[in-house]
C-alpha cells in the first residue's frame, strides 16, 4: 500500500511511522540514568509542529477501532437504556380506545420495579439457584482440573475433550434435553426408580426445581471452567512441585497446598464469570417453563425483563429493570473482587 | 494509479447500477409489492394463488412466527416505520395494537365485506364502526372427544356441564388412569371461553372509559366449577401439549377437550395413530341457560398503518376471505372459515382426519359456529392479562390455593397495569 499511495500528501501513515522512529530510538534512555525526567520531555515533541501533532494523535488513531465499536455497540446502547429507563409509554385520548405515546416520566419506572415484590422474588430464586449452581461448577471443575493435571492421570486428552464436551452444546439444546430427562413419562432415571418401586422423582415439582436447573448449568459449566483451572495449573513452574515432592509432600498436599493457592487468581475470574452467569440466568427456567407449572414468567429477573420488555410491549419498563440489574451486577462483582483480591493477589497489587 | 482508476470505475459502475435498479423498481407503477407477516403453513398455498390470479399485485409472505411472537415483532417493527402491509393478528391481540396506532382503520375501504360474515364475526375485528381487520378464521368452541374411549369405557357425551361432573367421576372409576379432561393453568383463552359462555364480561369499553371484569361472578362459578373437579382428583391440573400430556393423549387417558374448532387438527399433530377415533360434540352449557358459545383463538388480516397502498392491501385480504381457492386451502388444512361463504363450502368437504369417522362433523361445527355469545371485547393488555393468569393460576395449582383467589389476582394486575399506562378503569 505504501509504495503505491507514495507523494507529499500520504497522510498519517508516513507520519505515525516517523514519529515512532525517535521514540523507539531513545526508548534505552531512561533505563540510562535518566530516570523519570526524560518523560516529561519526549524526544518525538520536540521535531516540530507537523511531528509533534502526529505524535499527539497517534494514541488516537490507534485507539479508533475500539473506541468505534465501543461507542457503537456499549457506550450507545447503554445510553439509550438509561433514557429508555425514564421514559413511559402512557395513554393520551386518541382514536377509539386512546393511544399509548411514549413520555417523560422520570423515575416512576425505578419506582414500580423497586417496590414490585415480585421483580424481588425472582432475584430470591435466582440466589438460591446460584447458591446450588456455583460452588458446584466450580468445586467439580477444579476437582477435574487437579485430576487432569496429576501425574498418574491416564487418558487425560480424552477426558478433557469429554468433560468439555458439554460446554459445546448449547445452553438451549441442554435444557430441552434434561427436560425431557425430567419430565415423568420419559425420564430415564424416574424410569429406574419407578421399574425398583420406589415412584418417580419429582424431578420438575417443587423445591427440586432448584436442584434439577442447577444441574443443567452445572453440567454446561464444568468443562468451561476446568479448561481455565487446568490451564492454570499448567502454568506453575514445574520446579515448584519438583521441590515439594523431594521434601517429601504427597499429591495430596501438593494438591492442597501449592497448586490451589496459585490457581487462586483462576478461581477468582471463573467464581466471577460464575457469579455474572448466575445474574443472567434465562435460558434454563424458559425453556422448562412449559414443562412445570414451578416456573412463572416472571421466574428470575432477567424472564421479568424480558415479560416487560417483549410481551408487554413496555420497552420502559424493562429498561428499568435491565438498569437495576446491571447496577446489581457491578456491585456484587466488585464487592466478590474486593474480597478475594487481597488474599489472591496478596502485595502484588 | 494503475490500481486507482479501475477502482474508481468500479465504483462508478455499482452506483450506476444501484441508481439504475433503483430507478426500474420505482418506475413500474403497474405492481403493487405487499409484505404480508402470517404463520402457518397453509398462507403459502393462499398466497401463491392470489399471486396467480392479481399479476397487478404481489404479495411477498413472511412468517414472523405465531400470534404471540408475530404480535410482539409487529409492534417493534411499526414503531420503526417499517411493518408490513397487511398482517395475521389474533383477535385478543388486535384492542392492543389499535392502542399501539399499529393498525389502519379501513372501514371506508371495505365496502360491504360486512354482509359475509356473522354480525358476532364481524364484531371481532370492529369498534364503534371502525373496522381494524377481516376476519380469517374462527374457533367457536367444541368437545373434542375421544369417542373410541368413550364408546370402550361405556360413557355418554355430557351435554351440560353437570353432565361433564358426573362423567368425569364415572371415567376414573372405570379407568384409574384416565382423566375426562385437563384444567390447563396456562390457557387463557381457554378459561375465557368458558367464562364469556357463562356470560362473563372480561373487558368492556365505553367512551375510553373500560371496565374490567374478569374477576366478575360468572367467571368466579367457572373457576369454582373446575376447582371442585380438581378438588375431586376427576380432572388432571397440568399444562396442555407437553411431552408428558401428549403421552398421555397417545395413551388414551385423556378422553375430551373442550376448546376451538382448531383443536382437531392439533391432536391430530401429536396423536396421529388415534385417526378416526375421534368426534366432536356441542360444547356443553349449563343447565337451563343459553347453550350459545365463545370463541377460542382465531385470526384476522389486517392492513396496517405503515401500509402505502391500502386499495390494494384491502383486496388482497377481501381476496383471501372470500375467494373459493384461499377458503379451499384453509378447510382442506383443519382451519374454519370466518366468512360465511368459507363455512358453506366446509360443510360439503370432509371432515378432519382425526375425526374422520364422523359423519355429523360438520352439522355440529356450523351449529356452534352460528350459535355464539354476542359482543366479546378484548382489552388493552391482553398480553399482560394472559401471563398475570398463567402465574397466578399455576401457583394456585402448585399450592392448592383456591382458583377464585388466583381469578381476583389476575384482575388486580390487569386493573393495576391500565390504571399505570393511564387507562381510565373501573374494576
Amino acid at each position: 500500500m505504501s509504495e503505491t499511495t507514495s507523494g507529499p500528501a500520504s497522510g498519517p501513515a508516513t507520519d505515525l511511522a516517523a514519529g515512532a522512529a525517535p521514540a523507539a530510538v531513545s526508548a534505552p534512555a531512561p533505563d540510562s540514568g535518566s530516570g523519570n525526567g526524560a518523560r516529561g520531555a519526549p524526544p518525538p515533541r520536540a521535531g516540530g509542529g507537523r511531528r509533534g501533532l502526529g505524535g499527539f494523535l497517534a494514541p488516537y488513531v490507534f485507539l479508533t477501532p475500539a473506541l468505534a465499536l465501543f461507542v457503537a455497540f456499549l457506550a450507545i446502547p447503554v445510553g439509550y437504556a438509561l433514557y429508555l429507563s425514564v421514559q413511559g409509554l402512557r395513554i393520551v385520548d386518541e382514536g377509539v380506545f386512546g393511544t399509548r405515546s411514549e413520555v417523560f416520566v422520570g423515575f416512576a419506572n425505578y419506582a414500580d420495579i423497586l417496590t414490585d415484590s415480585t421483580f424481588w422474588a425472582g432475584f430470591g430464586r435466582m440466589a438460591l439457584y446460584g447458591v446450588i449452581g456455583v460452588p458446584l461448577t466450580l468445586g467439580a471443575a477444579l476437582l477435574f482440573a487437579l485430576l487432569l493435571d496429576y501425574g498418574g492421570a491416564r487418558a487425560r486428552r480424552f477426558s478433557r475433550a469429554a468433560i468439555f464436551l458439554p460446554y459445546a452444546v448449547p445452553g438451549v439444546i441442554a435444557s430441552l434435553l434434561w427436560g425431557f430427562m425430567y419430565l415423568p413419562s420419559t425420564s430415564p432415571f424416574s424410569h429406574v426408580t419407578e421399574e425398583l418401586g420406589l415412584g418417580g422423582i419429582p424431578f420438575l415439582d417443587g423445591g427440586w426445581i432448584f436442584p434439577s436447573l442447577a444441574n443443567i448449568a452445572v453440567w454446561g459449566g464444568i468443562g468451561f471452567n476446568m479448561i481455565i483451572i487446568y490451564t492454570a495449573l499448567r502454568g506453575i513452574p514445574p520446579e515448584l512441585a519438583d521441590a515439594a515432592r523431594i521434601d517429601g509432600c504427597s499429591e495430596w498436599r501438593l494438591a492442597l497446598r501449592i497448586k490451589v493457592p496459585l490457581v487462586a487468581p483462576a478461581l477468582v475470574l471463573t467464581g466471577l464469570f460464575s457469579l455474572i452467569g448466575t445474574l443472567q440466568v434465562y435460558g434454563e427456567p424458559t425453556m422448562l417453563r412449559p414443562m412445570t407449572v414451578e416456573i412463572d414468567q416472571t421466574w428470575v429477573p432477567l424472564m421479568y425483563i424480558y415479560r416487560d420488555g417483549f410481551i408487554r410491549d413496555d420497552l420502559p419498563m424493562a429498561a428499568a429493570g435491565s438498569v437495576v440489574l446491571a447496577i446489581g451486577t457491578l456491585v456484587l462483582s466488585l464487592a466478590l473482587l474486593r474480597v478475594t483480591q487481597r488474599r489472591t493477589f496478596g502485595g502484588a497489587q | 494509479m494503475r490500481v486507482r482508476i479501475p477502482r474508481r470505475l468500479a465504483a462508478l459502475a455499482a452506483v450506476t447500477a444501484l441508481l439504475s435498479s433503483c430507478g426500474l423498481a420505482g418506475g413500474d407503477d403497474d405492481v403493487v409489492t405487499l409484505d404480508f407477516w402470517c404463520w402457518g403453513d397453509l398462507q403459502t398455498a393462499r398466497v401463491d394463488a392470489f399471486n396467480a390470479a392479481h399479476p397487478d399485485i404481489q404479495v411477498r409472505r413472511t412468517d414472523a412466527g405465531g400470534g404471540n411472537d408475530s404480535a410482539t415483532k409487529l409492534l417493534t417493527a411499526s414503531r420503526a416505520g417499517n411493518a408490513p402491509d397487511v398482517t395475521c393478528v389474533e383477535y385478543q391481540t388486535i384492542p392492543a395494537l389499535v392502542v399501539s396506532d399499529v393498525l389502519a382503520d379501513i372501514a371506508d375501504h371495505v365496502g360491504g365485506l360486512a354482509d359475509e360474515f356473522t354480525d358476532e364475526t364481524w364484531q371481532l375485528t370492529s369498534f364503534e364502526g371502525q373496522v381494524y381487520g377481516v376476519p380469517d378464521d374462527v374457533g367457536p368452541m367444541v368437545l373434542l372427544y375421544n369417542r373410541a374411549r368413550f364408546e370402550e369405557l361405556g360413557l355418554a357425551v355430557p351435554a351440560t356441564w353437570e353432565e361433564f361432573a358426573e362423567v368425569a367421576a364415572e371415567a376414573r372409576e372405570r379407568d384409574p388412569d384416565t382423566y375426562v379432561a385437563t384444567f390447563s393453568p396456562t390457557e387463557f383463552g381457554n378459561f375465557a371461553g368458558l367464562a364469556q359462555q357463562g356470560g362473563a364480561t372480561w373487558w368492556e369499553v365505553d367512551d375510553r372509559r373500560w371496565t374490567v371484569g374478569i374477576d366478575d361472578e360468572a367467571s368466579q362459578r367457572v373457576a369454582g366449577y373446575w376447582q371442585d373437579l380438581i378438588d375431586r382428583d376427576l380432572v388432571n391440573a397440568e399444562p396442555l401439549l407437553t411431552p408428558e400430556w401428549n403421552n398421555r393423549v397417545n395413551r388414551g387417558e385423556v378422553l375430551t377437550w373442550p376448546a376451538g374448532l382448531w383443536s382437531p387438527s392439533v391432536i391430530y399433530g401429536i396423536a396421529e395413530g388415534q385417526a378416526g377415533d375421534w368426534a366432536i360434540a356441542p360444547l356443553p352449557h349449563w343447565e337451563g341457560e343459553s347453550d350459545a358459545v365463545a370463541f377460542q383463538g382465531g385470526s384476522a388480516l389486517s392492513v396496517t398503518n405503515d401500509a402505502e397502498n391500502v386499495e390494494a392491501a384491502v383486496e388482497f385480504v377481501s381476496w383471501m376471505e372470500t375467494a373459493a381457492e384461499s377458503t379451499d386451502v384453509q378447510i382442506s388444512g383443519g382451519q374454519y372459515p370466518a366468512s360465511l361463504s368459507g363455512q358453506e363450502a366446509a360443510v360439503l368437504s370432509d371432515p378432519p382426519t382425526l375425526t374422520a369417522g364422523q359423519d355429523d362433523y360438520w352439522d355440529v361445527a356450523t351449529a356452534a359456529a352460528r350459535n355464539t355469545v354476542p359482543h366479546i371485547q378484548w382489552g388493552p393488555n391482553v398480553t399482560t392479562a394472559n401471563d398475570a393468569y398463567a402465574d397466578a393460576f399455576s401457583a394456585a395449582i402448585r399450592d392448592r390455593t383456591p382458583l377464585t383467589d388466583a381469578l381476583a389476582r389476575t384482575q388486580r394486575e390487569v386493573v393495576a397495569e391500565m390504571e399505570r399506562v393511564g387507562f381510565p378503569v373501573t374494576g
